[in-house]
């Protein structure tokens, strides 16, 4: 699904990934483990054809990312979803419109997204308030919005930065189980953290980041 | 479908969030276009005068005093075999002599104490409208002059020479002005939709990420400024025709200028579409070149 081949970057005289090696089958929870500035986010961003391998090839599903040509990134991005840590919704736009987002620009018809936007809800159970708008949600709720705006085009590989980080432990619990449930559903699931308590309850595949380094890649724990 | 509801949705969004930068951006980009068609307008009602004018072009061609009729006869036939001369009327000296008691009836006295009827017979002659230009005028003029028996040629060419030059200054001069007060529009309006994409930048990052094409995000944008271009355009052609009519009145007023004032025009509605659709296309050109810089800003 996902590999990296001695995949390297660098920003000025930094060097924010070196020599990564990695592959992540399709179906798998991962977590990505790391300080701040271990490398976490520039590796999500290169799976998304945000930034270019200084050196090495990354392929998703096949494809590879680092000779994508610009106007082909736009349809890489498609088949992932992202969830942010400041879960980057629109506030003047209603739930449903924040949700249908992904969907529009694929050019949808007003079936298909009102059917799979409302299925998304759902899933992160906030169908009740496809109405209303972002400021009058809880984080919590607001961080469920982002994800049901990331499964709702059935991407085949969910990519989460720091998902946790603006949230309590309750709403990190509920965040996480949501994870899980989109997993079992086939999606691979990717999620970029430093919290110890994401790793405890997950129980799953840790990639671990020191300083752009591949640290430690244990295997699936069952 | 629902794609391209967005799209304009969008657009219009733009359009009334930023009501104010909007507003001053039509009004500036409205008054630049009517500094524009002040130009137009001056150089449209010079050039149909100076049609007009040059429609009713007549020569005269003025017979030695001693021709006799044979040699009449040969002037004559030697203009009727022209192509220049489109149409010719005879002048006798008699006739000569009533059309100027006719038109300066205080003067006549000045002829009846020389004797002698002074005025020479002459041929009136209206030249074919593709010898109407004053070149062509002169040319014919001075072949004409060299036809034994003829005397003199005149024409008023002058004046319709002077105009004629007047109407292609104003016509450079409309098209100097208009390039670089265009260019102003063009930045006016890049300057309103730089102000849009600053305002907008996180949504259009957002956007970015789920997918969404270079032109699916640029879309609105440029709608955007192709509504402020062609609201700044339509706004404009009502100011001028507000000014044209309060000065056409103005001039109906003042006894001076009497009949003057029918012959002004205003421009024809095919100009008012093509003025429309200028000021949509500097919209366009405008949203685009923001859009060009704001991507190359952003890397």
């Amino acid at each position: 699904m996902i590999q990296l081949f001695h995949v390297s970057k660098h920003y000025d005289r930094r060097t924010a990934l070196s020599d990564i090696t990695l592959e992540i089958e399709k179906g798998e929870f991962i977590l990505l483990m790391g300080a701040s500035g271990a490398g976490k986010s520039t590796l999500l961003k290169l799976l998304i054809g945000a930034e270019q391998p200084d050196e090495g090839q990354i392929f998703v599903q096949g494809r590879n990312v680092s000779k994508l040509s610009p106007p082909e990134i736009p349809y890489l991005r498609r088949k992932v979803g992202i969830v942010f840590q400041d879960f980057r919704l629109l506030p003047k736009k209603s739930v449903f419109d924040n949700v249908s987002l992904p969907l529009l620009v694929q050019g949808a018809t007003h079936g298909d997204i009102r059917r799979k936007v409302l299925e998304a809800l759902k899933a992160v159970g906030l169908d009740h308030k496809k109405d209303q708008y972002p400021l009058g949600l809880s984080t919590g709720e607001q961080q469920r919005v982002c994800i049901a705006r990331a499964i709702v085009n059935g991407p085949i590989v969910l990519l989460a930065d720091e998902p946790t980080g603006n949230l309590d432990p309750d709403l990190t619990s509920e965040i996480i189980e949501l994870f899980k449930l989109i997993n079992a559903r086939g999606t691979t699931v990717l999620v970029a953290t430093h919290d110890p308590q994401v790793m405890a309850q997950v129980n799953r595949r840790v990639i671990s980041l020191n300083q752009g380094k591949l640290h430690a890649q244990p295997q699936i724990a069952v | 479908m629902r794609r391209l509801s967005y799209l304009l949705r969008e657009a219009m969004t733009n359009v009334l969030t930023n009501r104010t930068t909007t507003m001053v951006a039509v009004a500036t980009t409205a008054f630049t276009f009517a500094c524009v068609g002040i130009f137009l307008l001056l150089y449209v009602n010079l050039r149909a005068m100076a049609n007009s004018l040059e429609r009713e072009i007549q020569v005269i061609v003025y017979l030695q005093d001693d021709l006799p009729a044979q040699g009449i006869a040969d002037v004559e036939r030697h203009l009727r075999a022209d192509r220049a001369v489109a149409s010719l009327l005879y002048v006798s000296k008699e006739q000569a002599l009533i059309e100027f008691q006719k038109q300066f009836p205080a003067d006549s006295h000045l002829l009846q104490g020389l004797g002698q009827n002074p005025l020479p017979a002459s041929f009136v002659v209206t030249v074919a409208p593709q010898f109407r230009s004053s070149e062509s005028v002169k040319r014919w003029a001075e072949r004409t002059r060299m036809i034994t028996g003829v005397g003199q040629v005149q024409y008023s060419q002058d004046w319709v020479e002077s105009l004629s030059s007047m109407v292609r200054y104003i016509e450079a001069a409309a098209m100097i002005v208009g390039a670089i007060l265009s260019a102003a529009c063009v930045t006016i309006i890049a300057n309103t939709i730089r102000l849009t994409l600053y305002a907008r930048q996180e949504e259009i990052e957002i956007l970015g990420m789920i997918g969404a094409t270079k032109a699916f995000i640029r879309i609105p944008y440029v709608l955007e400024g192709a509504v402020l271009g062609l609201l700044g355009s339509a706004l404009s052609l009502i100011i001028l025709k507000i000014g044209f009519e309060l000065f056409r009145y103005e001039i109906r007023s003042t006894s001076r200028f009497l009949g003057v004032d029918a012959l002004l025009i205003f421009f024809p509605l095919e100009m008012c579409v093509l003025l429309a659709a200028i000021g949509l296309f500097l919209g366009f050109a405008g949203s685009y070149l923001s859009l060009l810089r704001f991507a190359e800003g952003r890397g």
